[in-house]
């Protein structure tokens, strides 16, 4: 994505804006949506719809308009809107997104907006992949808080550094785009994935949880936090802002804390 | 067609559904069904805060915690039930904390409260420190900690199983659940689930309005479903509208902006709520603020270009303080509106937000099936369920608490019925209806499309059913409503793919909602008086004489008004008599 | 940092999994360190390395008249001496096993089968080992003095014989 195209976008928006208040900007795009539906075909293809969409429109928003008005067959999972929920992570323009959180006009308008499910995970149906394999690994890390200490009649206190240790990786919404956006995934699908090892991470650095060191071997797995290449792709993808690629690192250093 | 048998099956895997599900998944065999994936149920997108009287910061007890859910709810509140839901928030909040949820900390460790609209010291005298919150996310903490728990504890989730539709039989003891029929989107197969006990907690219906904080996927199933099934709805002309909607959009702004000293300011930049509620003023409950906010717009003190919306003013709090606190909501108004929220106010309106009404049940989660008698082994719970613990309005902060006291109330007494109880045969026919359903949307009938029919149908309830009410615009809506059912008949949907067929999925929703607007309007025509979330203009005042009760609402095709029949049931009375709701 | 749980309980497993043809429950647990510890080896052969080549770079290139004064008889006069030889064995083991395992981590990236896998590891290791035994081979069995040869050719000290 080029910066400088995203700017100029924006400043047609502004202007537009001032021309009229009353005047809510318009843009026309061309949507390309990669289709694929293995009850009918055997092979995936592309559609493009050309659409013409108004101010704040998210990519959601164009995606919705082609299956209200024109073909309802396209399939998407979607749910929130708004970037809480985690539904509708696809690859758009190359890049790892929620369709609900990418506004139109940040997008380069000049050009098609290529729209494509998730890389590394199995397609269903157009942008629908089998999340199965994600929540495996998301699974296998432990992702619940181990306390075998008799539980307190009260809450078990936490300083308030204790619990900002933590805090950037409690925000996962587990939508799969910083995992499906990693290399080291697309190969053979073995690899933990970043989201596995955020939720880990969450745990591990928790003061209240005592089962750090089996999660800390669980990723020391051939395909656990060894696999990350640092290629930042994680970080870059997530919409939730979580710096991914620190946590993996801080999981590795602990992993050298416990082990050696 | 797959028959599966578990004791227990839950319908929803959101807050109650998960929180029922870890009671009765480590007592009897349990199975829930959820037509997303867990985690992107709409708890999540709860932000501000879950109410409970821990006393933390400063000094609460449960007992004002009732006194302002009854008062909130404009003393439509059965007081048992408030009760029994404040008691039990200190250890609903203990329970999430002991399962590891990520509670914001006092400086000495202990969980942070903070304060939320309607929550109050000693029966109203001031905003009290009562909400447990974690940042801004305090529901997508409370969701994910949930869904944790669950897979520590191996409970078994069925992903993208639709259930549309439930079987009853009836026995000699009355009607009774046999299990659900749920449809497989992944492989557009119904499957049966057989069950002793079965427990709605499929959430709310938001989507019948155009301005919605609600997901796309609230559609009020479980409402419908119940509804078709000879079940009544409670209290169903109850819809609250969140006043800090981003304008335009209807995505929520926590309370929590106003409860950490957010301020909303008309086109004057007057601080308006000083005038409609004195003591608490921006925080005061969600209907008086809404209500305020909408009139201010009448009155043409709205700002914009259109006059259409007021100003949430947060300009006045450090930076800091606002990241520390608000940090989801700041960054929603960054990107969706352009607005930053450290220098400029944002713009908001008030948003379709939560259903009140629901399926009645008693205070274990047990289903009503008229005024008296619950059914034993069908229970739900959470914004599906209308307990009733919020009356005509609900507090904010109430909703998480509901759906952990009585999410985990449902799932502890599902489970011990069921393991009372036999399995009850199904019937052969059990699968017919659903059948029916799915066949006569995909057949094609005429040319009519789902979207422009529910646009349609969100346009009326915009416009008629919103905050102000009169028995003419709920008339119109009932009109507009019979005449979108009439194009209903005629849709034809474009899918005919087994396979994730999200267009067909469409199609049933849109059904479901065409019958809760009906149900909403037919009630809100019967409940001549304002209360709580339900304002009439034409009976602008709270008349306790004639409406002091809950509405039960049935199908009834024998009914003139729109095949609806309208019944009371009354309300619960302990400590509280009702007084005038002043704040 | 979390403490140790006194008892273990059950690392909750989820059934294997296989879409496509393609496996994604991982392949066993092969719970050794030996991932961690070649990432760690990467590391700091990588900083050793640094100033073995940098070394070799700078006494090679640039002292006295650099690079012109390499011939057989300069290669020679390094090996006879103990200092260069086990200066050149450390830099040619760490290289290659630094490259080595580079190339398993990108064969490991990049090939998707798990048979291409075995064979370019098979084709990689036998590669590699083969690099080492002969470099190490030469630069202990390395004869700077060789009978017969044309003396202006070698090493200063071999015209004392």
């Amino acid at each position: 994505m080029s910066t400088a195209v995203t700017e100029n976008q924006n400043q047609d928006a502004q202007q537009t804006d001032d021309a009229g208040e009353e005047a809510i900007p318009t843009y026309d795009i061309v949507l390309r949506v990669r289709r694929y539906d293995p009850e009918f075909e055997t092979e995936a293809h592309w559609d493009e719809w050309p659409l013409t969409m108004y101010g704040t429109d998210r990519v959601l928003d164009a995606l919705h308009k082609v299956k209200w008005e024109l073909d309802g067959s396209l399939s998407f999972r979607r749910s929130c809107a708004h970037g809480v929920c985690g539904s509708d992570a696809m690859r758009i323009n190359g890049r790892n997104r929620l369709a609900c959180k990418t506004l139109l006009k940040d997008l380069d308008l000049s050009k098609p907006i290529l729209v494509e499910p998730i890389k590394g995970l199995p397609c269903e149906k157009d942008l629908i992949v089998d999340m199965e394999p994600f929540f495996q690994s998301y699974r296998e890390i432990m992702p619940f808080l181990v306390n075998e200490d008799h539980t307190p009649t009260g809450e078990r206190f936490q300083s308030q550094d204790d619990r900002a240790r933590f805090d950037d990786t409690t925000k996962c919404i587990l939508c799969a785009a910083c995992t499906s956006s990693c290399p080291v995934f697309w190969t053979d699908g073995q690899y933990f994935g970043p989201a596995a090892i955020v939720n880990a991470h969450r745990f591990i650095f928790d003061s209240r949880d005592q089962a750090g060191d089996m999660r800390l071997e669980i990723l020391n797995d051939k395909e656990g936090v060894w696999r990350c290449r640092t290629t930042f792709n994680c970080t870059e993808a997530c919409p939730r802002g979580i710096q991914v690629t620190k946590a993996i690192a801080e999981v590795k250093k602990a992993v050298f804390a416990s082990a050696l | 067609m797959q028959v599966h048998k578990y004791d227990v099956v839950i319908v929803g895997a959101g807050g109650a559904g998960m929180r029922a599900a870890i009671e009765s998944g480590q007592r009897a065999r349990t199975a829930v069904l959820t037509k997303l994936y867990p985690t992107r149920s709409h708890t999540g997108a709860a932000q501000g805060g879950m109410c409970a009287a821990l006393a933390n910061v400063e000094e609460d007890n449960w007992e004002w915690h009732t006194f302002d859910t009854v008062k909130g709810g404009d003393y439509l509140v059965d007081q048992d039930a408030a009760e029994v839901m404040a008691k039990e928030a200190i250890d609903a909040v203990l329970d999430l904390e002991h399962m590891g949820l990520p509670f914001n900390r006092t400086p000495e460790g202990k969980i942070d409260q903070r304060r939320f609209g309607g929550h109050t010291r000693d029966h109203g005298k001031n905003p009290v420190r009562r909400a447990c919150y974690a940042a801004d996310r305090t529901g997508h903490m409370i969701l994910q900690t949930l869904y944790q728990t669950c897979i520590k504890h191996n409970v078994e989730f069925f992903n993208e199983y639709y259930v549309l539709d439930l079987i009853m039989v009836d026995t000699p003891e009355g009607r009774r659940p046999a299990g659900v029929v749920s449809y497989d989107l992944a492989t557009g197969e119904l499957h049966v689930f057989q069950a002793k006990s079965v427990v709605f907690a499929s959430g709310g219906a938001g989507k019948v309005f155009k301005t919605t904080s609600n997901a796309h996927t609230l559609t009020g199933d479980g409402m419908a479903i119940a509804f078709r099934n000879g079940l009544p709805l409670e209290d169903m002309e109850f819809v609250q509208f969140h006043p800090t909607g981003l304008a335009g959009l209807g995505i929520l702004v926590s309370e929590a902006a106003r409860g950490e000293g957010g301020i909303l300011r008309n086109s004057e930049g007057e601080r308006f709520m000083e005038r409609y509620a004195p003591t608490i003023k921006d925080l005061a409950p969600r209907d008086i603020v809404a209500r305020s906010m909408a009139n201010e717009v009448r009155e043409g003190r709205g700002c914009g270009p259109n006059k259409d919306y007021v100003l949430l003013d947060l300009t006045h709090l450090e930076p800091a303080h606002i990241d520390a606190k608000l940090p989801d909501i700041t960054e929603f108004a960054r990107t969706y509106l352009g607005v930053e929220p450290y220098t400029e106010p944002v713009p908001v309106f008030p948003t379709a937000h939560y259903c009140m009404g629901g399926i009645p049940t008693d205070i274990k989660g047990e289903v009503f099936q008229d005024s008296e008698t619950t059914i034993p082994g069908l229970y739900a719970a959470g914004e599906v369920a209308c307990v009733s613990v919020h009356g005509s309005n609900r507090l904010g902060t109430n909703s998480l608490l509901d759906i952990n006291v009585f999410g985990k109330r449902a799932g502890v007494f599902a489970a011990e019925y069921a393991q009372s109880a036999e399995f009850l045969p199904v019937p052969d026919d059990a699968v017919a209806r659903t059948e029916a359903l799915l066949d006569n949307a995909r057949s094609p009938h005429g040319n009519e499309k789902v979207a422009a029919i529910r646009k349609d149908l969100q346009d009326t309830m915009d416009l008629n059913m919103q905050v102000f009410r009169t028995a003419e615009t709920i008339q119109k809506a009932l009109d507009d409503i019979a005449a979108l059912e009439e194009r209903y008949a005629n849709i034809s949907i474009q899918d005919q793919g087994k396979r994730f067929n999200l267009d067909l999925l469409e199609a049933v929703e849109l059904g479901f909602l065409l019958e809760l607007a009906k149900v909403m309007a037919v009630a809100a025509l019967h409940r001549e008086e304002s209360r709580g979330g339900h304002f009439r203009e034409d009976f602008p005042n709270r008349d306790d004489e004639n409406f002091m009760v809950h509405s039960m609402v049935y199908e009834d095709p024998s009914s003139a008004t729109a095949g609806i029949r309208q019944e009371t049931k009354p309300v619960v009375m302990t400590r509280y008599e009702p007084m005038e709701r002043k704040y | 940092m979390s403490t140790p749980l006194k008892t273990k309980i059950q690392v909750p497993r989820s059934r294997d999994l296989e879409v496509d043809g393609v496996k994604y429950n991982r392949a066993g647990s092969s719970r050794s360190r030996f991932e961690m510890f070649a990432w760690l080896f990467m590391r700091m052969s990588g900083i050793v390395l640094i100033v073995l080549v940098f070394g070799h770079l700078f006494v090679n290139l640039m002292v006295g008249e650099g690079v012109h004064a390499v011939d057989f008889g300069f290669v020679g006069g390094k090996w006879a001496n103990p200092f260069w030889q086990v200066w050149d064995l450390v830099m040619l083991w760490l290289a290659m096993l630094h490259g080595t395992n580079g190339i398993r981590v990108i064969i490991d990236d990049y090939a998707a089968r798990n048979t291409t896998r075995f064979w370019l590891k098979v084709l990689l290791f036998v590669a590699s080992a083969f690099v080492i035994l002969l470099g190490t081979m030469v630069i202990f069995t390395f004869e700077p003095c060789p009978a017969g040869a044309d003396p202006s050719l070698l090493a200063s000290f071999c015209s004392a014989h």
